[in-house]
């Protein structure tokens, strides 16, 4: 075995046991590379987007420096020319729609119409097809046309090409420098696949009003899919987690009784038909979360990560702690607007905390910005290591 | 309404069952499940792809 790979096993060995709540030899640490890198380097946002070699070689030169456990990803979240060969309408993204050097900006709208709940509920992917993919994609506005056919080709060989180019990415990463990617499959509660993509959140909050029981058979006609692309496949790997960016769950969006009614019930069936088939959800809780803790506590141990972003962290630790792993505990306004030695005292003080009986990932809350200061995302990975051993 | 636009309401991870397209081929003279595991991964390709656009 190589030194890269004894590497890798030691890492995977740290992510496992923090993950099954247990004590690993350090505290294990996540972390990405995000939009931040692009003023380090040179290079804009757009060049970043569009050309993918171009962002994985930038993670590659960062790797070899940098001793974290936990992968979770380059600086750009979406590949854009798949989006334009689709004419998709749901992106701006720098360089095309807003300034090369802007972070992409999602543009929510009704896509889909009140009026169409019911044909989705009875066959949602070939509403998706017939009438969602029309909705959202210039190209397809008129289906069965030379355009609409070519599109739909060049979006679909997209799609194949930067899975493949990911994929040879993350095995050249795990292989030169032992890092363990943070999961596979990619999921959402029901209702935010609903409010975000579909009806929006102008739309899925009148909804709550005047139909709520098409949002809720909606929820349950969405559960099996999002159950399904989580675990991203029938072969999936069930040992590494699904990643599900959570919401409109995070309070206050929804009111208590909303929560509890519309939103709960679906994402924690998405949770339990995941945990059915052995596979966990990093339960991405975006936001503040904390009233909600003693009804995530209702979930089966272990089947969630539950990543601490603005929840209340010693609350999640003393509702959730010893039977879910925890994630997190680094705000991302620390790393934008800390300083190195404030990041480290915060590490040091979340390690304290949060880490004491293991079960815990160090990580930042949320998605690091791009304001984030490069010397504060490399001071909270050596403080980790620094305070992180058992 | 012709058969190919009838709904068919396909599963989690099924675009276009092997069922469907099974009884539209008729006659089946080879392996039928190497034919079929092909089919199913090339659409269970297709399925992802789809929802991709809704998970957004």
């Amino acid at each position: 075995m190589s030194e890269k790979q004894m590497l890798y096993q030691k890492r995977l060995e740290r992510y496992m046991t923090a993950m099954d709540c247990g004590k690993p030899d350090m505290v294990p640490v996540a972390f990405g590379v995000g939009e931040w890198i692009a003023k380090y380097t040179g290079t804009t946002l757009q060049e970043i987007y569009y050309d993918l070699d171009k962002s994985n070689s930038i993670v590659s030169e960062m790797l070899p420096g940098l001793d974290f456990d936990i992968f979770k990803g380059g600086p750009s979240l979406w590949w854009p020319p798949m989006f334009d060969a689709m004419g998709s309408k749901l992106y701006k993204f720098p360089g095309i729609g807003v300034e090369e050097n802007s972070t992409f900006q999602f543009n929510e709208q009704e896509y889909m119409k009140p009026e169409d709940y019911d044909e989705f509920i009875a066959s949602p992917t070939e509403w998706l097809v017939n009438h969602y993919l029309p909705n959202i994609s210039t190209e397809l506005e008129n289906p069965g046309s030379y355009r609409s056919t070519v599109a739909l080709i060049k979006g679909a060989a997209a799609f194949a090409m930067q899975g493949g180019i990911m994929a040879q990415a993350y095995g050249k990463w795990t292989m030169d420098h032992g890092i363990v990617g943070q999961g596979t499959g990619f999921t959402k509660a029901p209702f935010d696949t609903l409010g975000d993509a579909l009806r929006g959140m102008k739309g899925v909050l009148l909804d709550l009003r005047r139909r709520p029981e098409k949002v809720l058979a909606a929820c349950e006609a969405i559960t099996p899919h999002n159950v399904n692309c989580g675990l991203a496949g029938a072969g999936a790997d069930t040992r590494f987690p699904c990643f599900a960016p959570l919401h409109r769950g995070a309070y206050p969006f929804l009111n208590p009784n909303q929560w509890n009614n519309f939103y709960w019930p679906s994402l924690k069936a998405t949770i339990e038909g995941l945990w059915a088939r052995g596979k966990r959800m990093l339960f991405y809780a975006e936001g503040d979360w904390t009233p909600y803790l003693e009804k995530i506590a209702e979930l089966p141990d272990k089947s969630i990560i539950f990543q601490i972003d603005t929840t209340d962290p010693k609350k999640a630790k003393a509702i959730l702690g010893g039977r879910f792993c925890l994630q997190g505990g680094v705000p991302t306004t620390l790393l934008t607007y800390g300083t190195p030695a404030k990041v480290k005292e915060h590490i040091k003080r979340t390690i304290d905390e949060l880490a004491c009986d293991g079960g815990f990932i160090l990580d930042a809350g949320g998605v690091v910005m791009g304001d984030a200061k490069q010397e504060n995302v490399i001071a909270m990975i050596e403080a980790a290591r620094e305070y992180g051993a058992y | 309404m012709a058969d190919k636009d009838k709904l068919l309401n396909p599963d989690p991870g099924v675009c276009v069952p092997w069922e469907v397209k099974l009884e539209e081929i008729g006659e089946f003279p080879g392996n039928e499940a190497i034919v079929k595991k092909e089919w199913e991964k090339l659409d269970d390709f297709a399925y992802n792809f789809i929802w991709f656009w809704a998970q957004r």
